[in-house]
């Protein structure tokens, strides 16, 4: 290609190139600045699988069988069976129920393997910390996340995430 | 930056000049990952480039062996994270082959849905890193734009940004709703009337970018199948090979759509043939959306999968190529062995030979046309 046909060519693909970027300026910034303003975060994305109450017995519903445990990939669910001190016998709840959050795909496998509609995925966002440590959440740390998890929503409105 | 010294031999004496050894990468922006390569530069000229990879290994096929197959799904989504369901999709396809589990109909199209909408998403990444492979900045942004309403549409469906988790042994895991499949409308709309006329004003069309890529990182059709290429760097050389079309799975085969091809098998054809992948991939959703059937989206028998004794390749058409999975087993509820083939290694092992004797910033333009994603390459 000839050089004046090459500088032509140049020239116009710029002007044209510019003529798609002037329009942005009759347009508002898109631009979210994080921490300061909230962006909107979709709802039902997962975020963590949590244990849930039962809202009309006030218990969990879990009955501590394993089969999240189980089905878990990466096994970052961690079960000990609650047993009787008196009788030695086992009872059919949870004595400690941990998640390691650090591990965890949030595949939610979990919450459908449960038969007994015992644990939830939350949409809370923002579950990052300082500490790998304190992503490992406990029977009752999971439940305040439920419950925070449900205040959030109920403030803003919204319809509970089905199974 | 390690820099060794040995003499070029065909130059005037006194004018030699000293190759020098520059590590590029592992977390150079413009390498795509945590990609190294190890340049051998001859001033501004590449004499070799040989890429190491392994930075991002997470030894997946030893770790899906001890894991129960449906586990295998959302793990698999890590591979090729820019085009998870295209991942997510295949595998499921080997499991349920050898699991002998029966799709339903509006699964089946929904993946097809799901895949394509993947490859636009992907493909406009690429679009922004290519454009920033070649110091334009703009087209970063614009690529960036679109991607992130794609990716707000993936979320609200499957509820995760990049990493669905959605596919499920023998369908998906929700349906969508008719509001999501009219958001999705929108956004086809806006990708055909404002978002692609944009990109090619932006970049493709332009002067410098065609002088740029024209000619450059050029393969022959013979190169590109003798090193495992597919996806659109064979396509770019003039072969119109897609899985798609020649061995059609799910429901593509009553869909009706082009394969663009190439001609040169050069940056920019690689370019246009993605280019014109996205227009394709808005045609086939379109498709999709008008003959949607009603129905379930998930096989009932799906808890107990036990796949039976044999083996399955399934392959399938990625945003990049051709990725299969290798799937032999021995009855159990894991894989006895499962063999990822992700079309960016064979691309990557291209590399050497595509930048021999290249200026360096055309290689940074070489290695962006192929479009390389180290989380599949290293696997």
């Amino acid at each position: 290609m000839s050089l004046p046909r090459t500088v032509w060519n140049t020239v116009k693909s710029l002007v044209v190139g510019h003529a798609v970027t002037a329009r942005e300026i009759a347009t508002r910034p898109i631009t979210v600045f994080y921490p300061e303003e909230k962006p909107e975060f979709p709802t039902g994305s997962r975020s963590v699988p949590v244990l849930k109450v039962n809202e009309e017995s006030g218990y969990i519903n879990c009955t501590s069988c394993g089969l999240c445990e189980r089905t878990c990939p990466p096994g970052c669910i961690e079960i000990t069976q609650a047993v009787d001190p008196a009788t030695n016998k086992k009872k059919p709840w949870p004595h400690l129920y941990t998640l390691d959050l650090s591990h965890c795909m949030v595949c939610n496998l979990c919450v459908e393997a449960c038969p007994f509609d015992a644990l939830e995925m939350l949409d809370v966002p923002e579950l990052a910390t300082y500490q790998v440590q304190d992503l490992k959440f406990h029977k009752e740390q999971l439940l305040d996340l439920w419950k925070t998890g449900k205040a959030i929503r109920i403030a803003e409105g919204q319809p509970m995430p089905s199974k | 930056m390690a820099s060794t010294s040995t003499t070029a031999g065909e130059q005037a004496p006194g004018l030699q000049s000293q190759l020098m050894t520059l590590n590029l990468g592992p977390q150079h922006p413009s390498t795509h990952g945590v990609l190294r390569v190890v340049v051998t530069l001859d001033g501004e000229e590449v004499v070799e480039a040989q890429p190491d990879i392994g930075y991002l290994h997470r030894n997946f096929e030893k770790i899906v062996e001890g894991w129960a197959l449906p586990g295998v799904v959302p793990f698999s989504d890590r591979n090729d994270y820019l085009a998870a369901i295209a991942n997510e999709v295949c595998v499921c396809d080997a499991i349920e082959t050898l699991g002998e589990v029966e799709l339903p109909d509006r699964a089946k199209w929904l993946r097809v849905l799901f895949a394509e909408l993947q490859r636009i998403i992907s493909h406009e990444l690429w679009y922004g890193a290519f454009g920033m492979d070649l110091g334009a900045f703009t087209p970063f942004l614009y690529g960036f734009r679109d991607r992130e309403t794609g990716y707000l549409l993936m979320e609200k469906a499957t509820g995760a940004r990049m990493l669905y988790a959605y596919n499920r042994i023998g369908g998906l895991r929700n349906d969508v709703t008719d509001a999501w499949l009219k958001e999705l409308e929108g956004y086809l709309d806006f990708m055909e009337k404002q978002a692609f006329p944009e990109y090619m004003k932006l970049l493709i069309e332009n002067e410098i970018f065609v002088m740029r890529t024209k000619g450059t990182g050029q393969l022959t059709r013979e190169q590109a199948i003798a090193w495992g290429a597919s996806g659109p760097v064979l396509r770019s050389t003039g072969l119109p090979w897609d899985l798609r079309k020649k061995r059609p799975y799910l429901v593509y085969d009553q869909l009706e759509f082009d394969v663009p091809t190439g001609t040169n098998g050069d940056n920019y054809d690689r370019a246009m043939v993605r280019m014109l992948e996205i227009k394709e991939s808005i045609k086939i959703i379109r498709q999709v959306l008008r003959r949607l059937p009603d129905g379930p989206v998930l096989a009932k028998a799906r808890a107990a999968v036990r796949p039976r004794v044999g083996e399955y390749y399934a392959r399938q058409e990625s945003p990049r190529g051709e990725v299969g999975v290798h799937l032999v087993s021995n009855g159990r509820p894991n894989a006895y062995r499962l063999k990822w083939r992700a079309p960016t290694f064979s691309h990557l092992q291209l590399v050497p030979l595509m930048c021999r004797g290249v200026k360096m910033a055309d290689m940074i333009a070489n290695l962006g046309s192929l479009d390389i994603v180290m989380g599949e390459v290293d696997r």
